[in-house]
């Protein structure tokens, strides 16, 4: 409990990450209100919510670069020596960052769904574009539960490879480089991370993506081997 | 019991000996200075200690048990390793704070630690705008928090003023006398000479010298040095005497081995043989350690 505590002092007392929710909701306003005013209503009309949340991928890289300094900043900074003098067993500091990165998502996420269905579903409310509320429910859900995931997956990458902008950078790779080779490998390429995240999340137009369930077990699973990973390496791994 | 003991500790990385067979102590009550040129292993020897590396053989103990085993790490040793070592975005409060919470300390004590080291004007604010000097005394705050019984410092004195390393001798040797083990480790030997009453010389990884700082200095072995206007007088009573005399390069000094300040005084007297100066030769740890490490810092 005190590591976990430690963890969330570190997240609140650095100005990163209040830019970091700041920028996230700027954006996603932007997109949110735009997209409900600027598109015709054929276009908006049978996509639900789903037309509203183009801009997801942008903003789950906001809460994967949020996890992967909560994580390479021990080693960027060098807090590691006193974080790991201070908790010896290493392996409980990385629980404690990837269980306040599922803290830290859990709140991003709420930011994003009261910008995004707060200020787009009243735009397309007052242009009278019906929307199926089942099937928002359904979408909103899987936009958090994948932001969440990709705070997690953000912590446990940077556990992995420690070092602040390797990690950003694989991150975009990941997100936005990797798409475009799972697209060339069909139905494989559906179960690649960010391919099984867009399946979560629902992505627009892309249909042949993994269901909103499969694609959450299948990043789910990304997520879990990089905690793995990373609490087994900082472990093993000595501090020099 | 000692509260540090390394054991014939080695690491090596790669090629690289960085420590070799080290063995020594470290006892409570006592300002420790660990000492050695640059590279010698004082900090990788501390990380061994702190169990954030782990040695190739050999081992390092505190308390009986390697760190890791310690039932209350931040209650029992207190370290600062690079005064860089912090966030520079937190303020120094904020910092303490996220360190403190971690150890279940309670924040009172962040501000009382603050005090200790006269930080608390500048608590609130970000580290990024603080100086060397400042950096230092908020990581021996951070050392502090806990209460140890054991300090571990390595290079304390880097960026320190004149006024903060006289803030930094008295602070240690104030916590020395509590009963604390504090072990400090420094390149510059001036700068700690005055702080440590121990001494763990290192060169090249190995022991070269373990003792108190006037054992390994030499006090008693050092020659009496006399300035009289009789040098040739004063000779023949103290070689007459048993003492064995050398002159300095002025004719009126007399370098006295063998005899106590208050032999000479005494012989000077009887013989109705005027003194102007009489005082122990110096010799400076700087001095003793370049002996005992060679010119170039090596033992090798």
């Amino acid at each position: 409990m005190n590591v976990l505590r430690s963890e969330l002092l570190k997240l609140v007392s650095v100005r990163t990450t209040w830019f970091l929710l700041g920028g996230m909701l700027v954006v996603e306003g932007l997109y949110a209100g735009l997209v409900a005013s600027l598109l015709s209503e054929e276009q908006l009309r049978g996509r639900d919510v789903s037309e509203l949340l183009v801009g997801t991928p942008l903003i789950t890289v906001f809460v994967f670069t949020l996890g992967a300094l909560l994580s390479t900043n021990e080693f960027r900074h060098r807090t590691a020596d006193s974080t790991f003098i201070i908790t010896p067993q290493r392996e409980r500091v990385v629980a404690a960052k990837l269980l306040v990165g599922a803290l830290a998502g859990i709140v991003f996420a709420l930011e994003f769904i009261a910008i995004n269905a707060g200020l787009g579903l009243s735009i397309l409310s007052n242009r009278d574009v019906p929307v199926d509320g089942d099937t928002a429910v359904d979408i909103y859900t899987g936009v958090a539960v994948g932001m969440v995931l990709a705070c997690v997956f953000g912590v446990g990458l940077g556990a992995v490879l420690r070092n602040q902008v390797v990690t950003v950078v694989a991150g975009l790779a990941v997100f936005f480089v990797l798409r475009g080779v799972a697209l060339l490998l069909g139905d494989a390429g559906t179960y690649f991370p960010a391919e099984s995240l867009a399946g979560l999340q629902g992505a627009v137009g892309e249909d042949f993506l993994l269901s909103q369930v499969t694609g959450g077990l299948v990043f789910g699973a990304y997520c879990v081997v990089f905690a793995i990973a990373g609490m087994v390496l900082t472990r093993t791994r000595e501090i020099s | 019991m000692p509260e540090i003991v390394i054991e014939r500790l080695t690491k090596r990385y790669g090629e690289t000996l960085a420590v070799d067979e080290l063995s020594f102590t470290v006892d409570g009550g006592h300002v420790t200075g660990f000492l050695g040129p640059n590279g010698a292993g004082k900090s990788t020897t501390l990380r061994a200690v702190l169990g954030l590396i782990r040695p190739t053989s050999g081992r390092a103990l505190v308390l009986d048990r390697p760190f890791h085993r310690l039932s209350d790490p931040a209650r029992t040793v207190g370290a600062s390793l690079d005064a860089a070592d912090v966030h520079p975005g937190r303020s120094g409060r904020g910092h303490l704070r996220t360190l403190a919470a971690a150890a279940g300390i309670p924040f009172s004590r962040v501000d009382e630690v603050l005090a200790m080291v006269e930080l608390t004007p500048a608590r609130d604010r970000r580290v990024k705008g603080y100086s060397m000097g400042m950096r230092q005394r908020l990581a021996l705050a951070g050392a502090l928090l806990g209460d140890p019984r054991i300090l571990l410092l390595d290079e304390p004195a880097n960026g320190l003023d004149p006024q903060g390393m006289r803030w930094l001798r008295d602070i240690l040797g104030s916590l020395a006398r509590e009963g604390r083990a504090v072990l400090v480790s420094s390149h510059v030997l001036a700068e700690v000479e005055q702080t440590v009453d121990e001494v763990v010389v290192i060169g090249d990884g190995r022991l070269v010298a373990q003792g108190p700082l006037n054992d390994i200095v030499g006090g008693e072995e050092r020659p009496v040095r006399v300035r009289t206007p009789h040098p040739d007088a004063l000779r023949a009573v103290l070689e007459a005497d048993g003492a064995g005399v050398a002159t300095d390069d002025r004719d009126e000094v007399l370098l006295v081995h063998h005899c106590t300040l208050e032999r000479v005084g005494t012989l000077a007297a009887e013989h109705g043989l005027a003194i102007f100066e009489l005082t122990r030769e110096a010799q400076t740890l700087e001095d003793r350690f370049l002996e005992l490490t060679g010119e170039g810092g090596n033992v090798r």
